[in-house]
C-alpha cells in the first residue's frame, strides 16, 4: 500500500504486479527488477542465485544501498512472522484502501480468515 | 555498541549496528515469561529449524497438520515452545488459530508464546539481513542469570488477533511509549502488546531495519540509500513469497 501512496506523492505509476513477480521488467521502480530478484534470493536457497542478485543489485546501487535493502528484505521476513503468528487483521482502511489491488493481484487467499 | 559488524566487509550504518547491538544483549537477559537461557535456547532452535526434516515434510504437505512426528531439535526447550518456534519459522503463511489454540490449551501461556514468537522474528530480521549480505550469522549471546519478571500488562484484552492486545487507551505509566505519538497504533504493533517489552525492542528493530513510523509516510524525502519506492517493493515482494497479507 505504500508502495502506492509513494508513487501517488511523485506522480508515478507502479506497476503492482512486480509484487508478486508476474512481471520481468522494472515495474517502473528504478532498478526494481534487480531489487525483486535480491529478495527472491535471499528468501530462496540457490546459494549461486543469491550471489549473482547481491553482486547485480550493488552494482547498480552500490553497497550501502544494497546494505539498506538486505536490511528490509530481513525485517519483513519477520514481522511477517509476527503478523502471521498473532493472526492480526488488516485495518478496515487499509483494506478498504488496498482492496482493488489485491482482488487483483489475488492476495486475498492469504487473509487471516482464509486461515482459521 | 557498532562493534557487532566492525570486521563486516561491507558498511552497516552505525545506528543499525547499535539496534541489532541492544536487540543481541536483551535475548541474553531475562525477559518477562522466559530467562536468559530459555531465550537464547529458543534463538539457538530458531536458528536451528531450517534443518528439521518434519519441517520440511510438512511444508510440501497440503496441510502441515496432516503430517505427525518428531521435530529435529536441539532438545534444549519444551516441546510446545519447539513447535511454536519451528512453525513460526519454516511455514508461518499456514499458521492457523486453531494450531495456537491447541497450544494454549496443551499448557504454553499467551505470554510466553508472545515472547517466543519475538525472540524468533528478532534473529529472523538479523540473521535475513546478514544472508543477504553474505555475512557470517552473528554469535548468539552469552545468557545473563535472573529470573522473568512475570509482568502482564493489566489493560490487555482481546481485540482483532488471536491474542490479548493493548490499545492505546488502555496504556498504563509502565507501557507508556510502545506506541507512536500522533498517529493510531497500527495492529502489527499491537500484535506482541502482551508482552510490552518486546514491542518496544522488536520496534527499536524496525525503525532502524527499516524506517521509523514518521518516516515510512513522509514522501517528500528519502532517509536511507534506497528510496521510498524501491523499499516498499522489496516488502511487498517479501510479504508476497511469505503469503504474507498484513
Amino acid at each position: 500500500m505504500l508502495l502506492r501512496a509513494s508513487g501517488v506523492t511523485h506522480n508515478r505509476n507502479y506497476d503492482l504486479n512486480s509484487v508478486t513477480g508476474a512481471v520481468q521488467d522494472d515495474g517502473g521502480v528504478p532498478h526494481g527488477r534487480l531489487l525483486v530478484e535480491f529478495a527472491e534470493a535471499v528468501l530462496g536457497e540457490d546459494e549461486g542465485a543469491l550471489a549473482a542478485a547481491r553482486a547485480a543489485l550493488s552494482k547498480a546501487i552500490g553497497p550501502t544501498g544494497l546494505a539498506d535493502a538486505a536490511g528490509v528484505v530481513g525485517l519483513f521476513n519477520a514481522i511477517d512472522r509476527v503478523a502471521d503468528a498473532t493472526g492480526i487483521p488488516l485495518e478496515a482502511e487499509k483494506a478498504e484502501a488496498s482492496a482493488d489491488f489485491r482482488a487483483a493481484l489475488g492476495l486475498d487467499r492469504f487473509s487471516v480468515a482464509a486461515r482459521r | 555498541m557498532s562493534e557487532l559488524y566492525a570486521s563486516a566487509p561491507i558498511k552497516i550504518r552505525a545506528d543499525l549496528a547499535a539496534a541489532h547491538t541492544r536487540a543481541w544483549e536483551r535475548i541474553g537477559r531475562p525477559g518477562n515469561w522466559w530467562d536468559g537461557a530459555q531465550r537464547v535456547a529458543i534463538a539457538a532452535e530458531t536458528r536451528h529449524a531450517p534443518s528439521c526434516a518434519l519441517c520440511r515434510r510438512r511444508i510440501e504437505a497440503l496441510s502441515p497438520a496432516a503430517i505427525e512426528g518428531e521435530h529435529d531439535s536441539l532438545g534444549a526447550l519444551p516441546e510446545s515452545v519447539i513447535e511454536v518456534v519451528h512453525r513460526v519459522r519454516n511455514d508461518p503463511g499456514r499458521l492457523s488459530e486453531r494450531w495456537f489454540r491447541g497450544l494454549i490449551a496443551a499448557g504454553l501461556s499467551e505470554e510466553q508464546y508472545v515472547e517466543t514468537v519475538s525472540i524468533v522474528a528478532h534473529v529472523v530480521a538479523v540473521d535475513t539481513m546478514a544472508r543477504g549480505l553474505g555475512l557470517d550469522a552473528l554469535p548468539l549471546p552469552e545468557p545473563e542469570p535472573g529470573l522473568p519478571s512475570h509482568y502482564r500488562p493489566a489493560g490487555a484484552k482481546l481485540g482483532g488477533a488471536w491474542l490479548p492486545w493493548l490499545e492505546p487507551a488502555g496504556l498504563t505509566e509502565q507501557e507508556a511509549g510502545i506506541y507512536p505519538a500522533g498517529r493510531p497504533a497500527a495492529n502489527i504493533m499491537k500484535a506482541m502488546s502482551l508482552v510490552p517489552d518486546e514491542v518496544k525492542s522488536f520496534f527499536d528493530i524496525v525503525s532502524h531495519q527499516y524506517q521509523g513510523p514518521l518516516e515510512m509516510r513522509d514522501f517528500s524525502r528519502e532517509y536511507r540509500a534506497i528510496s521510498h519506492a524501491q523499499i516498499e517493493l522489496l516488502a511487498a515482494r517479501v510479504s508476497s513469497l511469505n503469503q504474507c497479507l498484513y
